[in-house]
């Protein structure tokens, strides 16, 4: 049972990595416009599927496919900024419906062009098993756990140290404060946009390696994001990690102990409670959200 | 003249059963239709009154739809008082949300779209009450009364019309309120109207309410009408999904509008979309409620009203 317990709580810290990535391209739009993308979902979904792509069709390595799922990923996300963009009235809401029509359409899209068959990697070096100890692990998820590790340096990095990391966390905090530093918002927002686009490129890609994909799971995948940056609370990277490694252990968990088929429930009802009594999240900021 | 869409929408409602009566097929289609006309207006009903977004709408019409089916099969309560119960289950089940009111805008929108997942998985896994995912059937059609078999498609039809025009009225009344006032002020500035001492967040509670008394009753009315439940159908994103759209689409600031988007995107969803696409079809719809956001966000109505607001104010200069 211990070694059931230590192997669940390994796994969900694998898995969690890979929310982690999802959660902060949510958080780093809704940063930028204070606008939450619905369809963030998809994008990442439409990164494993590039990598579905690229494996059935080359036989190579799925993180071969992280450039062409970069370029889609991408190019979706400032066609969506781009339609953001155009909403003047009621721009919180309508953005929320406007995205999620977005998340209809490309649920609906991979569905045409790739059925409703489960996917998986076939590649044998990623599913080939590693021991630590007395837990196991795919080499692909322990592959995604290192690379998530570092595209999330990078963003540190990214946002602590170059000009446009810095203008976001600036139009983050101020918005009008920025504008008069001379901060184009509308430059930065579409620079939010682009790098979320490269987090979902390397999430789906990194969730293709390690585990199934299908067309319904966009949803899913959003939500499960949106859950980690209400755990996380505003703004930290650290924060939003520890959230998602949290949530990563707790479905694990629950897989393990009562069944999988409760493992999208209890993360709701972790959320909702986080949600009730500590609106701040765990790893708290100081702004309320009310 | 403000009243001729209403006099034209219910000379279509009359005529549509005169015209196809006999056509099982059309008046079936029709059916469906009205309940999503139902939900469209509880929709706009929490979101132009109570100024929230529900992308969850699916929990409220599955709860009403399984509370009815249920007392009506397992406690022999008449199908009428059943479908009132179910209307009142799903009301209950929006006072499990009350505590996201706290929540601002999306917020609001993602927590409740969290909660119908909750409810979906509950409905599956507690089989000994809803049958999981097996289905559940076998429980008593909707009655006969004054001779006219409601189980009937012309029947249910009817029966529709009235409780749509039904739930208009209510939707009218509470928007014409000293309510309704207050709620329009609350968009406007929640701070301002808290300010001169209007209870904000229990209004909205009461919208909320509404809208899932209204949801349920009208997931119940379907649930006898079709006679077979399962959670993936009962709690189908579909119900969240076609009420947005029919909402969006006819104007959900009006009370028309959603009552005239449902027939139309319902009939354009089930003889267009289904026929060209049989599957994936709603990437039709996704792409007509992303292209009414960008181009008419007040909807077809809404754009009609504007005009006409705009002709009175030429006529009176």
């Amino acid at each position: 049972m211990l070694e059931l317990l230590q192997q669940s709580l390994f796994s969900g810290l694998l898995v969690g990595s890979v929310y982690a990535l999802v959660a902060l391209g949510i958080a780093l739009t809704f940063g930028a416009m204070k606008i939450i993308n619905l369809a963030h979902g998809e994008l990442v979904l439409l990164a494993a599927y590039m990598a579905y792509v690229i494996e059935s069709r080359t036989g190579w390595n799925p993180y071969a496919a992280i450039p062409l799922a970069f370029a889609v990923t991408g190019i979706v996300s400032v066609v969506i900024y781009l339609l953001i963009e155009r909403i003047r009235e009621h721009r919180e809401l309508n953005s929320l419906i406007l995205t999620f029509a977005i998340g209809i359409i490309l649920t609906n899209a991979i569905l045409l062009v790739f059925a409703s068959d489960v996917r998986s990697t076939g590649s044998p070096f990623l599913q080939d098993a590693v021991s630590f100890g007395s837990v196991y692990a795919m080499k692909g998820e322990i592959t995604a756990f290192i690379i998530s590790l570092a595209v999330m340096a990078g963003l540190w990095w990214w946002l602590k140290h170059s000009w446009y990391g810095r203008a976001v966390r600036a139009v983050s905090s101020n918005r009008d404060a920025a504008k008069l530093m001379g901060i184009d918002p509308r430059r930065v927002e579409l620079a939010a946009f682009i790098v979320a686009g490269i987090l979902a490129s390397v999430a789906g890609v990194a969730l293709y390696t390690m585990s199934v994909v299908q067309p319904a799971l966009g949803p899913g995948l959003t939500i499960k994001a949106f859950i980690v940056t209400v755990l996380a609370g505003v703004g930290s990277i650290p924060g939003v990690f520890c959230a998602a490694l949290l949530l990563g252990v707790t479905e694990a968990m629950t897989v393990t102990l009562a069944s999988s088929a409760l493992q999208e429930l209890v993360g709701m009802v972790l959320f909702l409670l986080v949600l009730f009594f500590m609106p701040n999240g765990l790893f708290g900021a100081r702004t309320r959200r009310g | 003249m403000r009243s001729l869409p209403a006099l034209l929408i219910l000379a279509v409602a009359i005529a549509v059963p005169i015209a196809f009566g006999g056509n099982s097929y059309v008046m079936g289609l029709m059916v469906s239709a009205l309940i999503v006309a139902g939900v469209a207006l509880a929709w706009a009903l929490l979101g132009n009154l109570g100024g929230m977004v529900s992308f969850g709408h699916a929990a409220f019409f599955g709860v009403g739809a399984y509370t009815s089916a249920i007392l009506s099969a397992k406690f022999g309560l008449p199908v009428p008082l059943a479908l009132l119960a179910g209307a009142c289950g799903a009301a209950l089940c929006s006072v499990a949300m009350l505590p996201a009111l706290r929540l601002s805008g999306p917020y609001f929108a993602l927590a409740i779209l969290a909660y119908a997942h909750i409810f979906k998985i509950l409905a599956t896994e507690a089989t000994s009450i809803t049958g999981g995912s097996a289905g559940f059937q076998r429980f008593p059609p909707l009655p006969t009364i004054m001779g006219l078999d409601l189980s009937s498609r012309i029947g249910s039809y009817c029966l529709l019309v009235v409780l749509v025009a039904l739930c208009a009225a209510i939707y009218l009344a509470v928007k014409r309120s000293h309510v309704g006032t207050a709620l329009r002020a609350m968009a406007e500035s929640e701070d301002a109207t808290r300010v001169v001492g209007v209870n904000a967040t229990l209004l909205k509670a009461w919208m909320l309410l509404l809208s899932a008394f209204i949801t349920g009753l009208f997931g119940a009315m379907n649930a006898h009408i079709i006679n077979f439940l399962e959670p993936d159908y009962a709690f189908s994103a579909s119900w969240s999904i076609l009420p947005i759209i029919a909402a969006i689409f006819g104007g959900y600031r009006t009370i028309l509008g959603p009552v005239a988007g449902a027939a139309l995107i319902y009939l354009f969803d089930q003889i267009i979309a289904k026929e060209l696409l049989p599957v994936g079809h709603e990437i039709l719809l996704g792409v007509l409620l992303a292209g009414m956001i960008l181009i008419a966000p007040n909807g077809l109505f809404g754009m009609f009203q504007r005009k006409t607001t705009k002709g009175a104010a030429h006529a009176a200069a």
